[in-house]
């Protein structure tokens, strides 16, 4: 038992130097000991355990956690050296190779940490006691040791790196380059630089919580495009800018489309009604300001194919009026109220629905 | 006074009209929709006059010349699927008059905001992508992402077929 409370103690010591975002409160106030066999059976332990067994080289035991009789399985990796121990890895890894890794992720203190972990064979024994200490950190239950910066700094952890690397080396640079999109809009609090990666193994960072394989991956790579493309739909929807969050953003898009759509038919309808005597000017319609640059920054998202568009347009008239005057810039909402003011529309109530808030 | 320089200021056009794509979707559209309507109106005495079914020809063909002029998004090819193959009596919420087609929009909000507040936002949010999906046209085949992607050219082009068709009604009923 006294054994426990050293490496919490040790835990604690190391912790210091790593970085202060470890909660290493939680660590002292549990035993270690007692939660070992829990931690053990579940599938949360493997890989730390794996991890920190492998990385390290024999002179880690006798620092250690691991004499805990709870982590004897822990042995097991012991023999790995640095170089040795990758090929190890996938080995011992897989039957943990289904636990969730962000829970692992917590396990792991810091970032810097993790990334220590990373390095196979190759940190100095500081290093590897660190590591043991941080997988000894990982012992103490999950939820006692939560603040927030820890979690968030978890989140950049990926467990998932001991898991892959070995799997996945020749995918490396590629999700490289995918953790580094979303290192950058996630990992807000942990200022540290991505170290580079060495050849084995790969930089990746899973958030808490998911699931720690190439589809989370792609999943944060589809929620981040899906993201953007909300951003560009704030600044096609009027009044929502200052919206923020999917669900409200969504309804707002939704009551528009369904606004002008309701408003296409009710001018189709009085189309109906007036039909009988049309007589249009396509260059009337079309000088309108209306259809020439606008104020609004349209997403090319939606323009793509009409390429050009955002440039201003060189104003020149035609034969209907050598007048020549630069175009003021105007918002289409601006404009309808012109119009309104005008008599264009006939029924401007019906029209005023054409603001999302008017709904 | 005022007014002539506003008039004026109306008065301007591009040298280039194909490079301003809303220009360019406005000649298209108008381009599709006034041919439709004058047959439209040519054919008119032969057939029934039946006001509800001239509207909904007439919608037809404002629907029709919409997609027809916005080649180049997937919705406008949906859309365009889907007027040819329904025959015109089964458009697309087709109502007859305006208070009615604003009852229907509220009824339908109302509805939602209280199935809303009971869920969790992962189902908050897949409940209005399933009103997005049936708002666009063909929405029911893309993903959560194309719908995105599309919604905003369906926006942009709904806007533009807005304008040209206020200002032909404007034209001829002033």
């Amino acid at each position: 038992m006294g054994g426990e409370s050293n490496e919490g103690e040790m835990g604690f010591k190391h912790g210091d130097d790593e970085s202060g975002g470890i909660s290493r409160v939680g660590i002292t106030s549990m035993p270690l000991y007692a939660k070992a066999d829990p931690f053990f059976s579940s599938a949360d332990w493997g890989p730390v355990v794996n991890a920190a067994g492998g990385f390290s080289s024999s002179h880690y035991h006798p620092s250690m956690a691991m004499d805990n009789p709870g982590m004897s399985c822990f042995s097991h990796y012991q023999p790995g050296s640095g170089s040795g121990f990758a090929a190890d890895m996938p080995a011992s890894l897989l039957p943990f190779g289904d636990c969730g890794g962000g829970q692992i992720g917590h396990f792991l203190g810091s970032d810097k940490k993790g990334e220590r972990l990373i390095r196979a064979g190759e940190s100095s024994h500081e290093d590897h006691h660190q590591v043991s200490d941080d997988a000894v950190l990982g012992a103490s239950p999950i939820g006692k040791r939560r603040l927030p910066e820890a979690e968030s700094q978890w989140n950049k952890k990926a467990v998932e790196e001991f898991q892959e690397d070995p799997q996945r080396g020749s995918d490396q640079s590629q999700k490289k380059h995918k953790n580094d999109q979303s290192k950058e809009t996630v990992n807000k609090e942990s200022s540290q630089s991505e170290e580079a990666p060495k050849e084995n193994y790969i930089h990746m960072r899973a958030r808490r919580g998911q699931a720690t394989n190439s589809h989370s991956l792609a999943e944060r790579v589809r929620r981040e495009k899906i993201s953007e493309r909300m951003r560009l739909l704030q600044e096609l929807v009027p009044g929502c800018n200052k919206i923020t969050g999917k669900a409200v953003m969504l309804d707002e898009i939704i009551n528009y489309v369904q606004s002008l759509q309701q408003q296409v038919e009710f001018l189709s309808m009085k189309l109906a009604t007036v039909n009988p005597e049309i007589n249009i000017d396509i260059d009337r319609i079309l000088a309108k300001d209306l259809l020439q640059s606008r104020d609004r920054n349209t997403p090319t998202l939606g323009l793509n194919p009409f390429s050009g568009f955002q440039g201003t347009i060189p104003n020149l008239c035609t034969t209907t009026n050598p007048q020549y005057n630069p175009l003021p810039q105007t918002t289409l909402e601006s404009e309808l109220q012109n119009l309104y003011q005008m008599g264009f529309v006939s029924n401007p109530t019906t029209m005023s629905s054409f603001s999302p808030n008017g709904n | 006074m005022e007014r002539q320089i506003i008039n004026k200021r109306k008065r301007v056009f591009s040298l280039q009209p194909n490079k301003n794509p809303n220009a360019l979707f406005a000649r298209r559209y108008v381009s599709h929709l006034v041919p439709a309507l004058k047959k439209i109106n040519m054919n008119k005495s032969s057939l029934k006059t039946n006001h509800q079914s001239f509207e909904k020809t007439v919608k037809h063909e404002v629907d029709m010349a919409f997609a027809l002029s916005a080649q180049e998004f997937a919705w406008s090819r949906f859309l365009q699927q889907k007027l040819l193959s329904s025959p015109h009596d089964d458009l697309i919420s087709t109502s007859s008059s305006p208070s009615e087609i604003l009852e229907r929009s509220s009824k339908k909000q109302v509805g939602e905001k209280y199935q809303d507040r009971d869920e969790e936002e992962g189902g908050e949010i897949k409940k209005r992508l399933k009103e997005l999906q049936k708002l666009l046209p063909g929405g029911e085949e893309m993903n959560m992402e194309e719908i995105l992607s599309e919604i905003g050219s369906y926006i942009v082009c709904l806007e533009l077929q807005m304008i040209v068709l206020k200002s032909i009604v404007q034209d001829n009923t002033s």
